[in-house]
């Protein structure tokens, strides 16, 4: 029972990580219609940013956590900008193309500037596990579910509820509609970057007291968020969430009753049997109307 | 006309005759690997600037090319054939420092007949004898440790044992190492546990080796994951002590890993220890004029890797001393009958048989406490 606990515990807490890089796709695939790989890259930037920020000025936590995912999404901002900003042709297949290369200098540059050493950040309220029926439960954990989901509940709160946000699921439903009735579609597109960013960066700070990062943790962590995200039903900001749960926990689970070695493949044969069973995810929308958009 | 032509060859053969002696290196420098290969090529570069100050190795320059392997098979595989086809390196010493990447090479070496050093752990490396004409260990390989580790437990008198080891060609020959030394041991392995070397987050896998009440977690991986499994033991409250081999001797790792990492047992070369040795040991003073040479040219200290790689140097550098020749085979041959002191054993051990020149008597065992490496069970090298 206790080790059951213990793989639940695990896949919960890595599969809210998974859950938050999933919204952070849904976010940019709402507003823009393409897969933003440079995701993960936030995720790891988040992550380092914070580490070595406490690293030089030792400021309290709270501080190092607001200034990295600011910092992020500034540079998503940016990153928009520069990127598909000066894209002549921004369909949607150039535009992933573009993030893909956003994604390589990324990480290149993170690797230039601050070393291929991993980096830690000390856990937010201390490393003293807590006993639960016999599994332990890091505090850090506690932290990670309970950020993860204010996030997520923000987000849907923000995309449903608030002008700005009800303005962003218009463009990517419709541009020229968007546009004729006033909303700035360009805007939209990297306000949606800057958003996505910061999400990555708040999902790495978090997750880096546990795991330590380095200048490559940002791929697997895109690529792993992707695979919830298409899990959960891509444009589902809910979905992509419990995607990203239900892959931390098999996760889990494979690599503690099954194989601990082929932990990895999990994610990518979850992908797998998704696409054929049921290609919309869990949560997303059905074929019907895919067909009634155009 | 004969006369000019006689003559050219003349030039052209002495020409040929002081052309300086290369030396290649692959080396992993970047990617997860990376804290490995750094100081190694750092330490590679000193020695042949230092050694080209002093004029040589029998009169010759000698020009070293070093490639990054980036961790990665294929492009430590790609590194190799540049250096033999592109840069007509004589010798290849520095092998990726991935024992993945120095198995790959094996057939590089073989089809092109060039003899290639390694610095890494697995036996495959230069086992079997037959297909391992032209591979050659600076190392030892986890046969040794894995026996220096059993010794160790022995003494302890510690009988149960879990292994986690990681999935790379350097996790799975420690963990086939110590399946076939089990048996007649005198411990037993009550867990077989596997991760990969990306991992972050071991639970599952403690999990499952906390079930099964081991004294000893023996877990086996160069890769930050191994602080990850530190950390994660601990915060579930196990308190078995940790042990790793030689892929781990890294004080950043124990810094990170912090309270964990205290009392965390290592199996290893002598390296870390040097000042600990006593003054008999013959391998003291290299050790400490390596260090000296090291910090006087870097400013920084330079660690067991990058110890491994200047041995694996020097061993090319001895090679080509008593071979007097460019010629591979010539060269694969003296690299059979060295004899020398480096700064983790002495190198008398090869033969046509034996491809690496260190014994289990070259391991030593010591702990992490209060932040620096305590020297527990000594090198035996006579």
């Amino acid at each position: 029972m206790s080790e059951l606990l213990q793989f639940a515990f695990s896949g919960i807490m890595i599969g809210s990580v998974y859950g938050l890089v999933a919204v952070g796709f849904c976010i940019v695939y709402n507003a823009t219609e393409a897969i933003n790989f440079a995701q993960g890259e936030f995720v790891m930037l988040g992550g380092m940013m914070a580490a070595v920020i406490f690293k030089s000025w030792g400021w309290p936590l709270p501080l190092v956590f607001f200034l990295a995912v600011t910092a992020a999404l500034l540079l998503g901002l940016i990153c928009e900008k520069m990127t598909f900003g000066l894209c002549r042709d921004p369909r949607v297949l150039n535009l992933i193309i573009v993030t893909i290369g956003l994604a390589i200098a990324m990480k290149g540059a993170v690797m230039m500037i601050w070393g291929k050493f991993p980096k830690d950040l000390p856990a937010f309220s201390g490393e003293k596990p807590l006993f639960v029926l016999g599994a332990t439960l890091m505090p850090q954990a506690i932290w990670i579910v309970l950020i993860s989901v204010a996030v997520m509940l923000f987000m849907r709160f923000f995309l449903e509820k608030t002008t700005l946000g009800t303005g962003m699921r218009a463009a990517a439903a419709d541009k020229v509609a968007a546009s004729l009735v006033g909303i700035p579609v360009r805007w939209v597109s990297t306000l949606s970057f800057g958003i996505a960013a910061g999400i990555g960066a708040v999902a790495g700070v978090t997750l880096t007291p546990v795991t330590l990062t380095s200048y490559d943790h940002g791929t697997m962590m895109g690529l792993k968020g992707f695979c919830a995200a298409i899990l959960g039903g891509m444009g589902n900001v809910y979905g992509g969430f419990l995607g990203g749960i239900v892959l931390g926990v098999v996760e889990a689970f494979a690599a503690g009753w099954g194989s601990s070695g082929y932990r990895e493949v999990v994610a990518f044969l979850c992908l797998i049997l998704i696409l054929f069973i049921r290609p919309s995810g869990i949560l997303g929308e059905t074929g019907r109307e895919r067909i009634a958009k155009i | 006309m004969i006369v000019l032509f006689v003559l050219a060859q003349g030039t052209a053969m002495g020409a040929e005759e002081k052309r300086p002696y290369k030396i290649g290196s692959v080396f992993s420098y970047t990617g997860p690997g990376a804290f490995l290969g750094d100081r190694m090529k750092t330490t590679v570069e000193m020695m042949v600037e230092s050694m080209n100050k002093k004029g040589g190795i029998n009169g010759h320059q000698i020009q070293l090319t070093v490639y990054d392997a980036a961790s990665e098979v294929t492009k430590g595989v790609t590194a190799a054939n540049r250096l033999i086809t592109q840069d007509q390196v004589d010798i290849i010493s520095g092998a990726g420092n991935m024992s993945g990447i120095s198995l790959a090479l094996k057939p590089v070496a073989n089809r092109n007949q060039i003899p290639i050093i390694a610095n890494t752990g697995a036996l495959a490396i230069v086992d079997p004898i037959e297909e391992s004409r032209w591979m050659f260990k600076s190392h030892l390989s986890d046969r040794e440790i894995i026996g220096k580790a059993i010794e160790y437990w022995n003494s302890k008198k510690i009988t149960k044992v879990a292994m986690l080891s990681d999935t790379t060609g350097f996790g799975k020959s420690a963990r086939d190492e110590l399946r076939l030394q089990e048996p007649n041991s005198g411990i037993k392995v009550v867990s077989w546990e596997e991760f990969d070397m990306n991992a972050t987050d071991l639970t599952p896998q403690l999990t499952r080796i906390r079930s099964a009440e081991p004294e000893v977690i023996l877990f086996w991986t160069v890769a930050a994951s191994g602080v990850v499994i530190m950390k994660n033991a601990r915060q579930m409250g196990m308190k078995q002590t940790l042990m790793s081999g030689f892929g781990f001797v890294v004080p950043r790792f124990m810094t990170m890993a912090g309270e964990a990492a205290e009392g965390c047992v290592l199996v290893s070369l002598r390296y870390p220890v040097g000042p600990q040795l006593p003054d008999a040991d013959p391998c003291k003073k290299v050790i400490l004029q390596y260090t000296e040479e090291y910090k006087a040219k870097y400013g920084s200290e330079p660690d067991v890797y990058g110890a491994e790689a200047y041995d694996g140097m020097l061993m090319a550098f001895e090679a080509f001393k008593m071979a007097k020749s460019f010629d591979k085979e010539k060269l694969r041959d003296a690299l059979e009958n060295l004899n020398f002191i480096g700064t983790n054993g002495v190198y008398n051990k090869f033969s046509p048989k034996r491809h690496y020149g260190l014994t289990k008597d070259d391991a030593v065992v010591f702990e992490w406490r209060g932040g620096d490496w305590k020297l527990l069970m000594g090198a035996e090298t006579r």
